[in-house]
């Protein structure tokens, strides 16, 4: 399972900058990062090297942040290839609730980071287990990656 | 008009201080034998109508507090038969059990007397065309006003609140003299027409008689200056009778409670020590001629204090200075009675939080706003941006249906809001009123 870390900021002056500061100080390193914004508050999204550490870090600097069960799925970084993830899942009527990509480090491939709703996540997993574009990742494989 | 009824406005203190006792008396002896409430907690204190032989001795007689009327609600602390009640009205936004009076075709008329005495002190007539702006319905004061100028003989216009190009329109029409509602309706009015540019000093309208809400002395020139009138407060509650329990003169300096028909004592909130006059304490209210629903030494937790100098304007009914605050949490929003309780209901209704809140009052223009900080609880799903939202919309909905009011909503991070030790002091209130 590739957990995400998702974390709550109000809109205030230096929120994201303690969130940051928090997980350099625990040496927890950020390999993917978005924020979904809302009028009043923003949720940070983050797949972290070491999810455990990082939690703990940040909670224990009162950051509300909590984990996601999320897909990382990786695909020829070409023309179509995001293509064909959208193809597997929406072959199956499942919805991507919203996806970011991930930054590998030692492959030319592109890695897309998935969140689809939780009733159907076993289902896609087998879906692109059985898929011969596109690479599920486990854990392991995404942070090695 | 200068008064609308000389003898009772003008009596001498002495002989309005025997008036006070006989209906006093009277008032003791209706609730002891008309309402449980009341015997069982004299008895508890050894207390009856005959310890009534002075006015001092009603120090001897129990408080009766905002939680008595609600525990007693609807009817229980009437001292009339259903059959007697005209008329019954509600406090504006409390839960649950809300605070409610029933009111006698006589208590009616006292209270329209109340009323009509202070428009007439403040120039209205049967000549007057007076703009009822406050709401009607359940709350006291579009009806409350409307009785008063009714007795008088003035024609009303019974506009209620809310919509206001069509209220500037019609005051402009009917040529409107007098204008009540809330202060900041007022201002708003006041404001509105400014913007449009509709010349008030050509307007017929010389007076306003504006309360149900605090307001300082700097609205009232604001208000006195965009609409060009007078105004003037007025108090009342809904337990006591409505707007009229107290009203100013054109002295402008004080308001004037009806000694004829209300009891007022100025306590320490802490001891429940009568304080003398000119002291501010809370006000406690033994209405002396009502029927429906008397109330004896009624707690109003409004802080003030009487001014027991003769007034210049003539009439011999003591005044209390116009309110301090109170000695409770309760906030008044837009004219209508919040306590930090009910929107900590409205939030564990909704399950989902911690009962972590502050509650920050603001003014916008004329405009009360409420914003509401909401602690999520730890465990909240972070995953959806929607969820967050769906939850704001919620807490929102639950606390627009308990209190009647739109609230913004903020969601603040799990123990970000400040603790207290002691008593929590969730409200701020940045209003410069």
């Amino acid at each position: 399972m590739i957990r995400q870390v998702s974390v709550f900021m109000q809109n205030q002056e230096g929120r994201l900058a303690k969130v940051l500061r928090t997980l350099a100080d625990a040496k927890v390193n950020i390999r993917s990062l978005t924020i979904a914004e809302a009028e009043d508050f923003g949720l940070l999204r983050l797949i972290l090297q070491d999810s455990d550490a990082g939690v703990a870090a940040l909670k224990q600097a009162g950051i509300m942040a909590n984990e996601t069960q999320m897909l990382a799925v990786e695909v020829p970084d070409e023309p179509g290839g995001m293509a064909s993830i959208v193809e597997v899942l929406g072959g199956a009527d499942i919805s991507i609730s919203y996806a970011y990509s991930f930054l590998p480090k030692n492959t030319d491939n592109a890695i897309i980071i998935l969140k689809v709703p939780d009733a159907d996540y076993d289902k896609a997993i087998e879906l692109f287990s059985g898929d011969e574009r596109t690479n599920l990742l486990a854990r392991d494989e995404l942070l090695t990656r | 008009m200068k008064y609308w009824n000389e003898t009772f406005e003008t009596m001498p203190q002495d002989q309005l201080r025997e008036l006070q006792l006989v209906r006093l008396k009277q008032t003791v002896e209706r609730v002891y034998a008309n309402v449980p409430f009341y015997r069982k907690k004299f008895q508890e204190m050894n207390v009856g109508p005959e310890s009534i032989q002075s006015l001092d001795d009603i120090r001897r007689l129990p408080f009766t507090e905002k939680d008595d009327l609600r525990n007693n609600y609807p009817y229980g602390l009437l001292a009339e038969p259903l059959s007697q009640i005209a008329r019954v009205h509600v406090s504006s936004g409390t839960t649950g059990k809300p605070v409610c009076d029933g009111y006698t075709h006589n208590d009616l008329s006292m209270w329209a007397e109340c009323v009509a005495r202070g428009l007439a002190g403040i120039g209205a007539d049967a000549h007057s065309v007076i703009h009822d702006a406050y709401g009607y319905g359940l709350f006291t004061g579009g009806l409350g006003i409307h009785g008063g100028a009714e007795r008088m003989g003035a024609s009303i216009i019974p506009m209620s609140s809310g919509n206001t190009q069509r209220q500037i329109m019609l005051m402009q029409d009917f040529k409107a003299t007098v204008l009540t509602c809330t202060p900041s309706y007022a201002e708003y009015l006041g404001e509105t027409m400014r913007d449009e540019g509709v010349d008030t000093s050509a307007l017929p309208l010389k007076a306003g008689v504006f309360g149900a809400e605090p307001w300082s002395e700097n609205m009232r020139k604001n208000i006195e200056a965009l609409l060009n009138i007078k105004a003037y407060d007025i108090y009342g509650m809904c337990e006591i009778c409505g707007p009229g329990v107290a009203i100013e003169c054109p002295e402008q300096d004080g308001l004037h409670f009806w000694e004829d028909f209300f009891y007022f004592e100025i306590i320490d909130p802490e001891t429940g020590e009568v304080l003398p006059d000119g002291e501010t304490g809370e006000l406690v209210i033994t209405t002396l001629a009502k029927e429906g629903m008397p109330l004896i030494r009624y707690r109003t937790r409004d802080l003030t204090c009487i001014i027991p100098e003769p007034c210049k304007c003539g009439r011999t009914h003591r005044r209390i200075a116009r309110l301090k605050g109170r000695t409770d949490d309760m906030m008044v929003i837009r004219g209508v009675n919040v306590f930090p309780s009910q929107i900590e209901h409205a939030l564990l209704e909704t399950g989902y939080v911690e009962p972590q809140y502050q509650l920050v009052v603001t003014r916008e223009g004329s405009r009360d706003q409420l914003e509401i900080k909401v602690e999520l609880k730890e465990d909240f799903n972070l995953d959806s941006i929607n969820a967050l939202e769906e939850l704001k919309a919620k807490i929102e909905h639950e606390v627009h249906s308990i209190i009647g009011i739109k609230s913004k909503i903020t969601l603040v991070e799990p123990k970000s809001l400040e603790r207290f030790e002691g008593k929590a002091k969730r409200v701020k209130d940045l209003r410069k009123i």
